[in-house]
């Protein structure tokens, strides 16, 4: 690889033990990927903030890092906690267990993270702008800056990403480079799917593509209209089934203005068509019962302040059902706006509870004995099953409303 | 053919050199739920090595299925003492071989991955077989049958 003078300074330990070992780490991956040089980024974003990813062996890291006086060198933001910070003996979480996920927040309080807890860093202090390159992780938050904005940045690792954050630099190879970006398989909506596509459709047309492309890149055809919303589930349910870290939605993404744009002028080496029938499917397989449910999950990726407000609107005069918990995940900042703007007073007098900076995957929560879970999130219904340990449900949103209100997930 | 005459050449991804049994998987895999980094066994109820122990040995598998958690639950493991030995895929990923750089940058672990490997490794090895692996030179031998 090519060096810069400032990068071989930091790797003969002129910026200090934990640039030197930053940067080792970064080098070799990108002599391991091809890179032929660094390039520098303009944010980085961490998974390994929760104590369920990091660990003790996290704690250890960061511990090790902190004393040797280490600091970010570029505006670096926290995904989600393994904990409510302010609610967590409500949702019973163990006493010892926040304790560890406290620990981990002093620590990246030390080096320098702002603490926004959360997988959607662009609804607060972490807005990239296209074409910039990144250093982020959270497959969800990935998929959305490089697809939705246009912004640069592979899937990095848990600890990769601080790495990033501590060099202000990432190796330059995948989806840093113009030819890493170009499409790979092409999925064409049928005419009568694409006329009358439901919102719910969009999580659930993105774990299919999650399922057929693994880690290459999709290109939709036949999206109409989206909002950021329907392409940050479409996005967080093809990261979660798939690896996927960009698509294009042709007329809808940046990169994607036709189809010739979306591949780089290369022609489609496959053609999927997709209609209703393969929507039913794979909703069938993300979780199709219905019954009793005792837990609804909304709010993943974290919700912004438009689904707030929708939230409150479809919870208004309503009650969630005593054998139910509607738990709605979201960060701090949007909490804040939703709490001035009256939504949180409307959700809350419904019997429903903000779970912040954490979600439902994130958190501990054996100890309420779960069994059926009720989501409209395609990364939930993906994880769940193995995370919460319960059956899954996938739903729209209104139908996961409707369920916490009658205990009970009708799908129609 | 004699074990010691059995040699693969492969792609060295990460280095360090590496000797004991293997398991092998004809399934791609993802350590983020997949293996308890408490004991390392394979906990991963889809998986076909699920209920083996992939402890301190190699780890054969086509490729992986990555969360950008995996170094979490990966790290965890090494720090116990519990990880693979040795990794070898079809292709190895990125996420892969980013655990195995921040094994030897943060615990001075050397975990060599090897990948793109000619020939059909399941055709040739199966579990219980005892390798030496280098994950410089990309060279696996077999040095004992299970």
């Amino acid at each position: 690889m090519q060096l810069t003078n400032e990068e071989q300074r930091i790797l003969d330990g002129g910026g200090g033990e934990p640039q030197r070992l930053a940067l080792q780490v970064l080098v070799k991956l990108g002599e391991a990927c091809g890179a032929e040089r660094m390039v520098e980024i303009a944010s980085a974003h961490l998974v390994a903030s929760s104590y369920q990813i990091a660990g003790e062996a996290g704690i250890a890291i960061y511990t090790q890092l902190v004393e040797q006086g280490a600091r970010v060198m570029v505006r670096t933001t926290s995904d989600p906690g393994s904990i409510d910070f302010a609610r967590w003996r409500e949702f019973k979480t163990p006493e010892e267990y926040a304790a560890r996920q406290v620990k981990i927040a002093e620590l990246l309080d030390r080096m320098g993270v702002i603490p926004t807890w959360t997988c959607t860093p662009y609804t607060t202090f972490n807005v990239p702008h296209f074409g910039e390159h990144l250093g982020w992780s959270e497959s969800s938050a990935v998929v959305f800056a490089n697809s939705v904005i246009g912004a640069r940045t592979n899937r990095l690792a848990a600890y990769v990403d601080l790495c990033a954050a501590l060099t202000g630099r990432v190796p330059c190879f995948g989806l840093h480079l113009d030819e890493g970006r170009r499409g790979d398989v092409l999925f064409e909506l049928e005419a009568e799917l694409s006329a009358d596509f439901a919102e719910h459709y969009f999580p659930a047309l993105g774990y299919l593509v999650g399922q057929v492309v693994k880690d290459r890149i999709p290109v939709i055809l036949g999206i109409r209209r989206a909002t950021l919303d329907q392409l940050k589930a479409f996005g967080a349910a093809s990261a979660a089934s798939g690896s996927v870290a960009l698509y294009h939605m042709v007329g809808i993404t940046p990169e994607a203005r036709t189809v010739e744009e979306a591949f780089g002028g290369r022609i489609p080496t496959e053609r999927t068509p997709v209609g209703r029938r393969e929507i039913d499917a794979v909703m069938e397989q993300m979780g199709a019962s219905e019954g009793p449910v005792d837990v609804v999950g909304i709010g993943c990726p974290h919700a912004s302040i438009d689904q707030m407000g929708r939230y409150a609107a479809l919870l208004e005069g309503k009650r969630v059902h005593p054998n139910t918990r509607l738990w709605i995940c979201t960060n701090v900042v949007v909490e804040a706006m939703a709490r001035k703007m009256g939504y949180v007073e409307t959700i809350e007098r419904a019997g429903a509870t903000l779970m912040v900076g954490t979600c439902h995957n994130d958190c501990p929560l054996e100890a309420w004995g779960f069994r059926r879970l009720a989501t409209d999130s395609g990364k939930f219904a993906y994880y769940t099953p193995t995370t919460v340990g319960t059956e899954c449900v996938f739903a729209s949103t209104e139908a996961c409303i409707r369920a916490a209100i009658t205990g009970r997930v009708e799908r129609r | 053919m004699s074990p010691g005459q059995v040699r693969f050449q492969g792609r060295g991804c990460a280095a360090g050199t590496f000797e004991g049994e293997l398991v092998l998987s004809n399934q791609p895999f993802g350590f983020w739920q997949g293996m308890d980094p408490q004991t390392g066994t394979v906990i991963d109820k889809r998986h076909d090595a699920c209920g083996l122990s992939i402890k301190r040995k190699a780890f054969v598998f086509p490729f992986g299925r990555g969360s950008t958690g995996t170094p979490g639950i990966f790290l965890e493991a090494v720090r116990n003492g519990c990880a693979p030995g040795a990794i070898v895929n079809v292709k190895s990923e990125p996420m892969i071989i980013m655990c195995a750089l921040l094994a030897e940058a943060f615990f001075k672990v050397a975990i060599p991955i090897v990948d793109r490997v000619a020939g059909d490794l399941s055709q040739h090895l199966k579990t219980g077989d005892r390798v030496r692996i280098d994950g410089t030179t990309g060279v696996i031998e077999v040095i004992g049958r299970g």
